[in-house]
């Protein structure tokens, strides 16, 4: 007999449910401790030095960050902080532009994956590698293929008469234009994984008895894989919009939110005034004011969703 | 469906149209990771789609080896940024499994930690760049800052909600009769945990870990705020590959960017069938 079996009770001693819910209790317990440590303790931390003007170049450690109170300030500045307000309509745009292309374009490719053909397998691997590319690199590939004397140029110079020496990234346009594109290139993948996931799962014998019945595959599509696909898409969507919401990796390598602020989407602009400006406190404040307004739209979301 | 040779075309133009856009851009990378430097700026006439003159010496220079045509010298060689890329990912990974699958258990099982899903729904939600003011006052106060424990530790608990959800899913999954016969074998529950689940669940723990070793791996926002010189990672390292002096360092920096986009491209591959389930947090099964 081993000490453990020595030691454990007889079977008899303490009810299973009890047992159950003892070792459910410590089985939880790291993950309740990492989430306090990162959620709880440090949202405290912010909403306190967003109440102050502190900064680390005052020299005092944050704890007495109260010496520079001043109260609610921050978040009245934060109304009228343009810059602010330009970046959240930029990252909005990038968002509204991006994500819908994505979906499209993934949805198309899914449906034209849902029956099998030859080289599948190889075709639907390929496709979905520019996902598992790290952004920061993905960055970095873009950055190259959009130089004036880069491969896209010298692609567009194909079917214009004059070579095309477009500085992509040094305008304002074209650095948006090519920020998206980068961002279409990495995540429609994604789109196509999760739709092409959701297609798969569509009765087939529904839509060969729709056909039958004379649907065109317009109507089939309407009425039969649109609604199946309803809660799939949904997902889909909202994963995109979320992740597309804090674009950071990709766009700041390419071209750090320049030229002038053109590029600078919120992400941008918190990491320029947290690491240039050191104004930490009114960083703080916009960080609260974000999550506020993100967790007030999740709840939203989820209760539209729920209904 | 009645289905025509010309849709069968039209399928095939459109996604061999889909793979070579998929592509160029990786492939462009891999070309200029294996050009000399005069055919890294060259462009119109000059510019080269496959190198001419192919070489390592791009890699060479990474790994500190003379003999290139560049004539700047590396104040600092990659293979401590490759070092703090594995370990603070591997650890990270190591982190964020052993608390996401005893939590998912936990769960799964007893109930316990009803709160944890919707807490670590709302912990994905939040831009990393909201809550890195106190991260960056807690780490500098734990003396964290540019270290890659520091790291692990950060990537620990941003992936929790990954493999959290994840381990779930593959627990939800199992059947369990096999812990219920187990329990009236005489198995204490903790021992069914340890000796019966965990071992059947070796190949769902090795995906999930995998997957978020990629996301770890992925990581370039949260190294560039934490570290500053001795532990950076693959990508922080990559920036820093160009100045006012040098220039651009184009070929170096494609073959930098070879290295980090390999393992997880063929990480990904391994573990594809259970892609789509990790990133809709199980919501999705394939």
């Amino acid at each position: 007999m081993t000490m453990a079996d020595a030691r454990r009770p007889a079977p008899a001693a303490r009810p299973a449910a009890e047992d159950g819910a003892r070792l459910g209790f410590r089985l939880t317990l790291p993950a309740q401790i990492l989430v306090l440590f990162i959620a709880v303790f440090p949202l405290l931390m912010q909403l306190y030095i967003s109440l102050t003007d502190w900064s680390p170049l005052t020299g005092t450690a944050w704890p007495r960050a109260w010496e520079y109170w001043n109260g609610f300030a921050n978040y009245v500045d934060l109304f009228n902080d343009a810059k602010l307000w330009r970046s959240i309509w930029r990252t909005l745009l990038v968002v509204a532009i991006a994500v819908p292309i994505e979906f499209l374009l993934g949805l198309g490719l899914a449906m034209l994956f849902v029956d099998d053909f030859p080289g599948k397998k190889v075709a639907y691997s390929i496709l979905i590698a520019p996902m598992m590319v790290v952004p920061a690199v993905a960055g970095y590939m873009f950055f190259m293929l959009f130089q004036s004397g880069g491969p896209v140029n010298d692609l567009l110079s194909w079917f214009t008469p004059e070579p095309v020496a477009l500085a992509w990234l040094s305008q304002p346009t074209t650095a948006l234009v090519a920020v998206i594109i980068a961002d279409i290139w990495q995540w429609t993948p994604l789109m196509f994984l999760i739709l092409l996931a959701g297609l798969v799962g569509v009765p087939q014998d529904q839509l060969r008895a729709a056909a039958l019945l004379g649907a065109s595959p317009a109507q089939r599509f309407v009425t039969i894989v649109i609604p199946r696909m309803k809660a799939i898409m949904i997902i889909a969507i909202a994963l995109r919009v979320i992740e597309c919401l804090k674009i950071f990796d990709t766009l700041f390598i390419m071209t750090g939110g320049g030229p002038g602020d053109a590029t600078q989407t919120l992400s941008v602009y918190i990491y320029d005034i947290t690491t240039q400006d050191l104004i930490w406190g009114y960083v703080a404040a916009i960080a609260l004011a974000i999550l506020v307004v993100l967790s007030l739209g999740a709840v939203w979301a989820m209760r539209r969703m729920v209904r | 469906m009645t289905r025509s040779v010309a849709f069968d075309v039209f399928r095939f133009a459109v996604i061999l149209i889909a793979l070579v856009l998929a592509l160029v851009p990786i492939l462009w990378m891999v070309s200029m990771a294996f050009k000399p430097v005069a055919e890294w700026q060259a462009t119109g006439a000059a510019l080269t789609w496959v190198p001419r003159a192919p070489t390592l010496d791009n890699f060479r220079f990474l790994f500190g080896q003379s003999g290139s045509d560049l004539i700047v010298a590396l104040d600092r060689k990659v293979g401590k940024p490759i070092l703090s890329s594995l370990l603070s990912s591997g650890f990270g990974t190591l982190i964020a499994m052993s608390a996401g699958t005893a939590a998912a258990y936990g769960l799964s099982r007893f109930g316990s930690g009803a709160n944890l899903p919707l807490a670590l729904i709302q912990l994905r939600l939040f831009p990393p760049m909201a809550v890195m003011i106190p991260v960056m006052i807690m780490w500098a106060f734990l003396g964290l800052i540019d270290s890659w424990w520091g790291l692990a530790l950060i990537y620990g608990i941003v992936t929790l909600p990954f493999a959290f959800w994840l381990m779930k899913t593959f627990f939800d999954d199992m059947p369990k009769e096999i812990e219920e016969a187990a329990l009236v074998e005489g198995c204490s529950r903790w021992r069914v945990f340890t000796r019966v689940t965990l071992p059947m669940m070796a190949a769902p723990l090795a995906a999930a870990s995998l997957f978020v070793f990629i996301l770890n791996w992925s990581d370039y926002l949260i190294a560039l705020l934490l570290t500053t010189r001795e532990w950076v990672t693959i990508p922080v390292y990559m920036a820093s590959l160009s100045s006012s002096m040098t220039g651009q360092l184009y070929g170096a920096k494609a073959a930098l960017g070879l290295i980090a986009a390999v393992p997880p491209v063929i990480l990904g591959l391994v573990i594809q069938k259970h892609l789509v389930r990790g990133l809709t947090f199980g919501a999705l099964k394939q």
